[in-house]
C-alpha cells in the first residue's frame, strides 16, 4: 500500500518522493509517496529496518532510488543536489564530527558554507544545550554530540528540516532539551520538519502529521488526530462459532474463550450497534494510543502483505 | 561543478591533515639530509627512510583523507551540507594528490640539488632520481585507484604490498644496467636510453591511475 497525506489545494509542498524504489541484497524500498507540504511536521514512524532513513537519505539526496522522482522546493534533487541541500537541514544518528576539531571550529566551517549561518541564534543555542565552543568533539558525550549537530543544522535556518532518530540513546533530560528546541522551531511556520523515530511519544509531542513505514512500504499515513479519532479498540463476549461481522477496517487482535479484542480504524458511532446485532455484547470500546495505532497497523500491513503473497 | 565549494573543502581537508602533512614534510626533508651525507651507511640508512617516507605518507594520507571518511561517518556529515557529489570528489581527490605531492616534491627536489651541489656527490647519480620518485608516485596513484575503487584498507594496503614488491625489483633492474651505473659515477648528466622508457612507463600509469580515479569517483551514484 502507498499513501499520502491529505493536502488542502494550493498548498505548497516542500518536498515529494513519488513511486521512490530502492532494492539492496535483503532489503527493498517500493514505491514511496510522500508529499510534505510547507509548514507541516511529519513524523516518520516504523519499526528498526522499515526504510524509515533510506527514506530521509533519498529524500536527502545521498542515496540515489533505482527508481520514482525526489524533489525539494519543486526542483528535481537528483540534478540540483547541492542547490536542494542549501535549505534542507539533516540530522542523523549515524553522523558524525571530525574528532580532533572543536565545535566552534566545525560552526566555522559550516558558516563558511551558508550565507543564512546565524551567530546570535548558534550563540543561544550553545547556551540553552549548555555546550562549549571550544571544545573538542572527542570529548563530548553522546547527548552533546547530538547537540553539537543539532546546533550545526539549526543555526543555518534551513527550510526543511530532515531530522532522523534525533532522540535515539539520549537521556531524558537530553532529549527533553532537544524536544523543547524542536518545539520552538516548530512554531516557525514555515518550517517543514521530516522527523523519524520508533518512540510515538517523541513524535506525538511535535508531529502533526504521521507516516507509518513498516518493511519499506508506507503503511498508513494521516494526520495525527484523525489516527486518534478513527481508532477504537472494543472488547466482545461473543457467542460460540461467532464470525466477525463485515465491518470495513475491523481487525481481529485476538480471542480467548467467549473473549474477543477486535480493532477498528475507521470507527463510527453506529459501529457498536452493528457488532451487537452480530450476537456480541460489548465489555468496552477505548481510545488507541499512538503507539497502540502503530503496532495495530504494522500487525495489519504485514497480515494483508502474507495474504497477497500466498 | 562549484568552485567555491571545492575549495571550502579542499582547505577544510588540507587543514585536518596540518599535522602529518608536516611531520612527513619534515622527516622527508631529514631523510633527505641523511641520504646526503658521506658515510655509505648513514646515507643508505637515508636512502631507505626517502623511500620509507614516501610509502608512509602514501598510504596514510589515503587512509586519513579518503577511507576513514567513510568508517568515521563523517562523510555523511559533509554530503548532508551543500555539496555534490562531483564536487566532493573533486576535492577530495585534489586534496589528498596535493598532501601526498608536498613531501614527495620537497624530496625530490632535495635530492636533486644535493646530488648537484654537495662536494662530493657524482651530478650523474641525480639521473636515477626522477625515475624512483615518478616510481614511487606511480605507485601512489595506483593505490589511490584501488582505495577509490574498493573503499577497502585491506585492498589498498594489498597494493602498497604488491607496489613494494616491485619497487625492489625496480632498484635491481636500474642499477644492474651497466650504462647507468656508469652514469651515475660520472661528473656528468646524462639519460641512458631504459631510464627514458621506464619514465615514459611511469608517466603513463600516472596519467592513466589519475583519469581513473576521476572516472571512477565521479561516478558514483552513492557515497552513503
Amino acid at each position: 500500500m502507498t499513501a499520502t497525506l491529505e493536502l488542502p489545494t494550493a498548498t505548497k509542498l516542500a518536498a515529494t518522493l513519488r513511486g521512490v524504489s530502492k532494492s539492496y541484497r535483503h532489503f527493498d524500498l517500493e514505491n514511496i509517496d510522500i508529499d510534505l507540504p510547507c509548514g507541516t511536521v511529519t513524523g516518520l514512524i516504523g519499526p528498526n529496518g522499515a526504510g524509515k532513513s533510506t527514506t530521509m537519505r533519498i529524500l536527502m539526496g545521498l542515496v540515489r532510488p533505482d527508481s520514482g522522482t525526489v524533489s525539494a522546493f519543486g526542483q528535481p534533487v537528483s540534478s540540483n543536489q547541492a542547490n536542494a541541500k542549501s535549505q534542507i537541514g539533516y540530522f542523523c544518528d549515524d553522523m558524525r564530527l571530525y574528532k580532533s576539531e572543536s565545535i566552534a571550529w566545525h560552526m566555522q566551517f559550516v558558516r563558511s558554507l551558508f550565507p543564512s549561518w546565524d551567530d546570535d541564534y548558534a550563540a543561544q543555542l550553545l547556551d540553552r544545550f549548555g555546550l562549549v565552543a571550544e571544545q573538542a568533539v572527542k570529548g563530548l558525550s553522546h547527548g552533546q554530540r547530538v547537540k553539537a549537530m543539532l546546533l550545526l543544522v539549526l543555526a543555518r535556518h534551513p527550510k526543511l528540516l530532515i531530522l532522523d532518530e534525533p532522540t535515539n540513546g539520549l537521556d531524558p533530560v537530553a532529549k527533553h532539551e532537544i524536544l523543547i528546541e524542536l518545539m520552538k522551531v516548530v512554531e516557525d511556520e514555515n518550517r517543514t520538519i521530516l522527523y523519524s523515530s520508533h518512540n510515538t511519544q517523541d513524535v506525538e509531542q511535535i508531529c502533526d502529521s504521521i507516516i507509518f513505514i513498516d518493511r519499506g512500504r508506507v503503511i498508513a499515513a494521516q494526520n495525527k488526530d484523525d489516527y486518534l479519532e478513527e481508532w477504537r479498540r472494543i472488547k466482545l463476549h461473543v457467542p460460540e462459532a461467532w464470525q466477525p461481522p463485515a465491518i470495513p477496517g475491523l481487525n481481529l487482535e485476538s480471542s480467548f474463550r467467549n473473549l474477543r479484542v477486535v480493532s477498528l480504524n475507521r470507527f463510527q458511532e453506529d459501529i457498536p450497534a452493528h457488532l451487537r446485532s452480530s450476537g456480541a455484547s460489548i465489555e468496552s470500546v477505548e481510545r488507541m494510543t499512538l503507539e497502540e495505532i502503530f503496532v495495530s497497523s504494522v500487525m495489519r500491513g504485514r497480515e494483508e502483505a502474507k495474504e497477497t503473497n500466498e | 561543478m562549484n568552485a567555491p565549494i571545492i575549495q571550502i573543502l579542499f582547505l577544510k581537508d588540507l587543514f585536518l591533515s596540518r599535522r602529518p602533512l608536516f611531520a612527513y614534510f619534515v622527516a622527508g626533508l631529514g631523510s633527505c639530509v641523511l641520504a646526503g651525507i658521506p658515510q655509505p651507511t648513514i646515507a643508505f640508512i637515508g636512502f631507505i627512510l626517502v623511500v620509507t617516507v614516501a610509502i608512509a605518507s602514501g598510504i596514510h594520507l589515503i587512509g586519513t583523507l579518503l577511507l576513514s571518511e567513510s568508517t568515521d561517518q563523517t562523510r555523511l556529515f559533509v554530503m548532508s551540507l551543500p555539496v555534490s557529489l562531483l564536487d566532493y570528489s573533486l576535492a577530495k581527490i585534489a586534496v589528498v594528490l596535493t598532501t601526498y605531492l608536498i613531501p614527495w616534491l620537497a624530496m625530490f627536489a632535495c635530492s636533486t640539488i644535493f646530488a648537484f651541489v654537495l662536494p662530493w656527490a657524482k651530478p650523474g647519480s641525480a639521473v636515477v632520481l626522477p625515475a624512483l620518485f615518478f616510481f614511487l608516485l606511480a605507485s601512489f596513484m595506483v593505490q589511490l585507484v584501488f582505495a577509490v575503487v574498493t573503499e577497502s584498507v585491506g585492498w589498498t594496503i594489498s597494493v602498497m604490498v604488491g607496489g613494494n614488491v616491485l619497487l625492489n625489483v625496480f632498484l635491481m633492474m636500474v642499477f644492474s644496467d651497466p650504462e647507468i651505473a656508469a652514469v651515475t659515477k660520472s661528473d656528468v648528466l646524462t639519460w641512458p636510453p631504459l631510464i627514458l622508457q621506464i619514465l615514459a612507463v611511469e608517466i603513463g600509469v600516472i596519467a592513466v591511475s589519475l583519469l581513473a580515479v576521476l572516472l571512477v569517483q565521479t561516478r558514483k551514484r552513492d557515497l552513503i
